[in-house]
């Protein structure tokens, strides 16, 4: 009966407290690459502990070693049956919450990809630069596996001088490269998939900070971190349109502060960071294995 | 398209390609084909006229455009995942905090 409680509790610990506190620390922001592993480790985890008590309830419950064969007549049975269907629905959930998050978010690009393609001008510049004659300053990209696209606003050009333009498009680009939106997608139909009063946009907002650092990072490396810090500055300190001023608190400061600090070199922290992540994973995995290895070898012996 | 969007009324493929003949040497097919293309992604309407498709713009060219705006400034809310932006908008407070970190790294720039 150990092995359902230890699970819950790894599972509860890893949807409340752990991302809460994680949330409020500074040092992930040091460590981006990591923090990203590390906050898709605590997910996965999260997932697999929670799946993984309902399996061991289900087995404590209707276990008695050596009469497998269920039993319609048997209330015990029929409760772990019923957690058993449970735990199926669960991972039904999660898949169609990927699904849906996939295909929406992929034919919403579309869209606005082909929207793009006839209203704004291809510029040579960088491969799938568009520019888009518009007064509001807007730089932003839309990736996809081919004819991915980097649009420009006439708006954001005014604003930025050629090493900062560069600094922005090399900011795009990284996301494009490095496929960000893959993760913000997992963290999106994590959030879907669970209701309302359980989930939290906690790792959905720290997951879109972090890839923002990822690619100010890779920006820094190419051109340094100044065009870079004056182009954020540059483009969010214009007059914003009403609807904008809306959205949820930036992280555009803590991107700036961070561009003005030295830059990131904390190897043994990132080491670090990638251990818990590895240890997170292992952790429900053996407590949902060790029992049934323990049966086989005994089983053996 | 900026021939559909001028044109007052639906154009066939062969009307879109004369106009486009003055200022550029583009294929009769070529034109048919795009046109084609534009209709798929509903950016055009077509309609029969006898043999012929006559294409139409499916909006005018500022109701695209604000659709577009519309959708990269995410009014909607919670659908941020589709694009990322580079940076969004921020409030005084925190325009004044981006200034006061873009000197320091001005600073640094002079002294190092």
């Amino acid at each position: 009966m150990t092995t359902p409680v230890l699970l819950a509790v790894l599972a509860l610990v890893l949807t409340g407290p752990a991302p809460a506190l994680l949330a409020r620390s500074d040092w992930p922001y040091r460590v981006p690459r990591a923090a990203v592993i590390l906050w898709q480790a605590i997910a996965l985890a999260a997932v697999l502990a929670a799946l993984g008590a309902g399996i061991a309830l289900s087995y404590s419950i209707a276990g008695r070693p050596g009469e497998p064969r269920f039993d319609p007549s048997s209330a015990r049975d029929l409760v772990a049956a019923a957690i058993l269907a449970m735990v199926a629905l669960v991972v039904v959930r999660l898949l169609w919450a990927i699904g849906r998050v996939a295909v929406g978010t992929r034919a919403r690009r579309k869209r606005h990809r082909d929207l793009v393609d006839v209203l704004a001008t291809p510029d040579g510049l960088i491969p799938g630069l568009r520019v888009l004659a518009e007064e509001t300053p807007l730089a932003y990209c839309l990736p996809a596996l081919r004819g991915a696209r980097v649009v420009v606003s006439v708006g954001a050009l005014e604003r930025l001088d050629d090493s900062e333009l560069k600094a922005v498009l090399a900011h795009e680009q990284a996301h494009l490269r490095a496929r960000h939106d893959l993760v913000l997608e997992e963290f999106t139909a994590l959030h879907h998939a669970f209701p309302r009063w359980v989930r939290s946009d906690v790792a959905l907002e720290q997951a879109r900070t972090l890839v923002e650092l990822l690619a100010d990072d890779d920006a820094r490396r190419r051109n340094g971190p100044r065009p870079l810090a004056r182009a954020l500055v540059a483009l969010a300190g214009s007059p914003a349109p009403e609807a904008a001023l809306a959205a949820a608190k930036s992280s555009t400061v803590l991107r700036v502060q961070r561009l003005a600090g030295p830059a990131p070199n904390e190897s043994t922290l990132s080491a670090v960071t990638y251990a818990a992540a590895a240890v997170l994973l292992i952790l429900p995995t053996i407590t949902i294995a060790a029992p049934i290895v323990k049966a086989i070898v005994d089983a053996v012996s | 398209m900026e021939q559909l969007w001028a044109a007052p009324a639906a154009l066939t493929v062969r009307e879109v390609h004369e106009r486009l003949a003055g200022t550029r040497e583009l294929a009769y097919t070529t034109v048919m084909t795009v046109l084609d293309r534009l209709a798929k992604k509903k950016l055009t309407e077509r309609e029969r006229d006898g043999k012929a498709w006559r294409y139409r713009a499916a909006a005018p060219r500022e109701e695209l455009a604000a659709d577009l705006m519309r959708d990269a400034l995410d009014r909607a809310g919670d659908r941020r995942e589709a694009l990322v932006r580079f940076v969004g908008q921020v409030s005084d407070e925190e325009a004044a905090l981006l200034r006061e970190a873009l000197s320091k790294l001005d600073d640094q720039e002079q002294t190092g």
